[in-house]
């Protein structure tokens, strides 16, 4: 028993000691790995509802229009698109795109697609849970192969900015291949094609040498620079940075604050950011005591040193704002009046209030907040508001705060809200407008409902972001919530990589990124 | 042993697994948090699209009415879609199970192979240093927090060393016929030796990390049963026959002494399970418990109700199976 002991235990040794002498895979020239936080849900576009699944899979399929580094829409496998009138677009194909299967994509295969993602059951039975990203879109008419209709049953001006958000598939091989089979297969038109998708560990993609180009508006264009790319499902912080540090990925999302510094330190890595489109801010409960006094509201806004906060906890990589719209969002009011750090100011405040000696208060945070909340909580006490910070959980946060109209459970909350598309109606509609999903202040203000509606069908570009200014500079004097910055999205790279771009709608196109 | 406590043993089954259901569907329904709010997250939508969104997923019902619902379809076998893969649950958990049941089953043979002799030497060389050193190596074992310890492990040995892999399950060069599903057999049923090698370097620090703290528990618990047994009077017989010490040891002191060892080995692989959730997270390990995990925080109700199904059946074969072996181990016991 011994001896069968001993040779287990050599022939364990043995064989741990030949895997460790094998090459450990280090990255091959040509191949690009991005080590990401999560894997793709399905690898059918019109079948989740997930931003991450939306970025793996967008290097295999392209849209109508994407975005360029600005954040402005423009032409992807569209040539050029029209507003005939405010119900109506028509938008064009770039000639000659072809699916990875070399078959050709045509006006048919755009009817298709949007006919997917708006009628019931299409998928295999189940509805698109990305119906309400294509609006009121009624019907897509074809006018010739490579032409198409978009009618819509009301105007929204916000159409081809949420057209930036839906891939074109193609209509013969997911007719082939059924719901299943798109869950787990790819015929698109982009960059990449799908070499294999281990489940829950790596997408693998290889480039698709029968590209058309991509964006006409976006250089370079012609085929992807790297042969290979593999998105690895990396979830914990810690394990992402080591994957970065140990030269095993070239890009990871999601860098945590506190290892920014070891990224920058490592001479193989380095740290890129760009603006992101979450704001953060701390909603006030207005419907009742304290916070239902704006004097109270205020003086919180004048307690805390929002940029020593941004410095020390966020390494300074965070846009200070005064208002619910990150610095590039449409419409966003660029003179809003900042409350400026102010402890006496505060005090006075609270004592006209009828608080001279301070009050109690409660801030609710999610664990990911905990150090933030507890700085802002030791400034507050300092101006006399004494506050108790609790970290709860995510979900229960959420049922007790966004209520819909119904009475909210507690005092204050840290919480923020992205904007992927930077059009407000992604951010201001739902945080501010009257019982709307993300109104986690009871906020309720006539007149910034009205303006906040008639934005959202105003077809006249300039006017709409008129509106949204306006709306802007009420909800800054009501201060529903102590609006507090944007922060930067963080990433790590290697020094191997060039010719990638951080993009602030946290997409990872890996079109034009090399390794050396 | 036989063939009636078997059906005995299986029925006993049927009102565990009811209360498992009852439990863990209530626990989630009645947990704040609306998958419909999760799902949709911060994009806009109106009114009727939410609920058409809600309808489909089967959450316009009321409780009690949707866990009728559910637990019909259960006794077919139909544990619904996932909310959030829109794919049958089954298939989900299908997919992720072999490289959980590959990283379980390699630590509790790492474990296993290393805590038991290790437990029969600490007893026989009682209060030397050998067994003060061992003793405090399991105190460490036991106490070192399993997301801690891997993440020094990765540190260490991906990139400061870098002789071992960061995160997954195999290289990406690598390719083999999926038979059982397990790559370390699969690469040997194929002959891939180079294969087997990097699945193996992959599994390595993942298995160390959950290996780690059972191998601990373990060996306390052979060391501490082997005393006992090592001062039984059939001992002392045996050493008067003049038998050899080894012989003592193995045949008739360590087949008596396992019988401990081979409860907690059983309940341990049950919390097996849940360290498994931890390590697959830190590793990046394509695993059914970080999947779970996930699925809780979502509120993806079908694939959670089925997972914990199966944990919960897994746990009731453990203890039977462990029942079987004291039988094995000691026929005095009977079922």
């Amino acid at each position: 028993m011994k001896k069968q002991i001993v040779i287990l235990f050599t022939t364990a040794v043995l064989a741990v000691s030949v895997a460790i002498t094998m090459p450990m895979g280090m990255a091959q020239a040509g191949e690009l790995r991005v080590g990401y936080t999560e894997d793709a849900l399905t690898l059918d576009p019109a079948n989740h509802r997930a931003r991450t699944t939306q970025t793996i899979i967008r290097n295999m399929y392209d849209g109508l229009v994407t975005r360029d580094p600005n954040m402005k829409v423009v032409p992807q496998a569209a040539e050029s698109w029209k507003a005939i009138d405010p119900t109506t677009y028509e938008v064009t194909l770039q000639n000659g795109i072809t699916f990875h299967d070399g078959s050709p994509m045509t006006s048919e295969d755009v009817k298709y697609t949007f006919d997917r993602l708006t009628r019931d059951g299409a998928i295999g039975g189940q509805t698109s849970p990305r119906k309400s990203l294509v609006g009121p879109v009624k019907e897509v008419q074809i006018v010739d192969g490579r032409t198409v209709r978009f009618i819509l049953s009301s105007p929204w001006p916000q159409f081809m900015a949420f057209l930036t958000l839906h891939e074109v598939v193609s209509k013969n091989f997911t007719e082939k291949v059924g719901a299943d089979g798109m869950s787990k297969s790819v015929m698109g038109s982009g960059p990449y094609k799908l070499a294999k998708w281990r489940k829950g560990e790596s997408v693998i993609m290889e480039r698709f040498d029968g590209y058309y180009g991509g964006s006409q508006d976006l250089k370079p264009v012609g085929k992807a620079c790297s042969e290979t790319v593999i998105f690895k499902t990396i979830p914990e912080n810690a394990s992402r940075v080591a994957a970065l540090l140990a030269g095993d990925v070239h890009i990871i999302n999601d860098l945590p604050p506190h290892s920014v510094r070891q990224v920058e330190n490592n001479a193989n890595t380095r740290v890129m950011t760009v603006n992101g489109t979450r704001s953060t801010f701390m909603a006030l409960n207005t419907q009742k005591k304290p916070f239902n006094d704006i004097r109270v509201r205020r003086a919180v806004a004048y307690a805390i040193n929002r940029q020593l906060i941004v410095d020390k906890i966020l390494g300074g990589k965070a846009t200070l704002i005064n208002g619910i719209l990150g610095p590039d969002a449409f419409g966003k009011n660029k003179n809003l009046p900042a409350y400026e750090f102010d402890i006496a100011k505060s005090k006075v405040l609270l004592a006209e209030a009828g608080y001279p000696n301070g009050l109690d208060v409660t801030l609710d945070v999610t664990g990911k907040d905990k150090d933030i909340g507890q700085a802002i909580a030791s400034l507050m006490t300092k101006a006399g508001i004494r506050t108790k910070v609790v970290v709860g959980e995510s979900s229960q946060l959420t049922a007790r705060f966004r209520t819909k109209g119904k009475p909210i459970d507690g005092q204050m909350y840290l919480t923020s809200w992205g904007n992927g598309s930077l059009d407000p109606v992604g951010i201001f509609v739902p945080t501010h407008r009257t019982n709307d999903r993300g109104n986690s202040s009871g906020y309720s203000n006539s007149t910034v409902d009205k303006l906040l509606d008639a934005a959202n069908t105003e077809t006249d570009q300039a006017k709409r972001a008129g509106l949204y200014s306006q709306a802007e500079a009420i909800v800054n004097k009501d201060l529903p919530k102590v609006y507090l910055w944007v922060a930067q999205d963080l990433y790590g790279v290697s020094n191997r990589l060039s010719g990638w771009q951080p993009s602030s709608d946290g997409r990872i196109n890996l079109h034009d990124a090399c390794v050396k | 042993m036989n063939f009636g406590k078997l059906i005995e043993r299986l029925a006993q089954l049927i009102p565990v697994l009811l209360g498992v259901m009852v439990i863990v569907f209530f626990m989630m329904a009645l947990t704040p948090g609306d998958p419909v709010d999760i799902m949709i997250g911060e994009q806009p939508i109106s009114a009727e699209q939410e609920a058409n969104l809600r309808h489909d997923m089967g959450l316009d019902l009321p409780p009690v009415e949707r866990f009728i619902k559910f637990l019909g379809n259960a006794v077919t076998g139909n544990f619904g879609l996932s909310f959030f893969h829109r794919r049958p649950v089954i298939d989900v958990i299908a997919e992720r199970l072999p490289a959980t049941i590959e990283l379980s089953l390699v630590s509790i043979i790492l474990a296993i192979l290393t805590s038991i002799p290790l437990g029969v030497l600490a007893a026989v060389k009682k209060n030397t240093i050998f067994d003060r050193v061992s003793t405090v190596g399991s105190l460490f074992g036991v106490s070192l927090p399993g997301f801690w310890f891997g993440i020094l492990l990765l540190m260490l040995f991906a990139v400061h060393l870098r002789i071992l892999p960061v995160s997954g399950r195999i290289g990406y060069a690598y390719e083999v016929d999926a038979v059982t599903h397990l790559l370390l057999i699969d690469s040997l049923i194929a002959g891939r030796l180079d294969t087997f090698a990097n699945a193996l370097s992959h599994l390595f620090l993942p298995a160390l990390t959950l290996g780690l703290p059972m191998a601990a528990i373990l060996m306390r618990v052979t060391r501490t049963s082997m005393l006992e047994v090592m001062s039984q009077d059939y001992i002392i017989f045996a050493e008067a026959k003049g038998i050899s010490r080894t012989r003592i040891l193995i045949r008739h002191a360590l087949k008596n002494a396992l019988i401990p060892t081979v409860t907690v080995a059983a309940l341990e692989t049950g919390s097996l399970l849940g360290g498994n959730m931890i390590v697959e997270t830190v590793f990046g390990w394509p695993g059914l418990g970080r999947l779970v995990v996930e699925s809780i925080f979502v509120h993806n109700y079908p694939l959670v109700q089925a997972a914990v199904l199966f944990y919960a059946v897994t746990y009731v074969f453990l203890n039977f199976f462990a029942d079987i072996l004291y039988t094995v181990l000691n026929p005095r016991v009977k079922l």
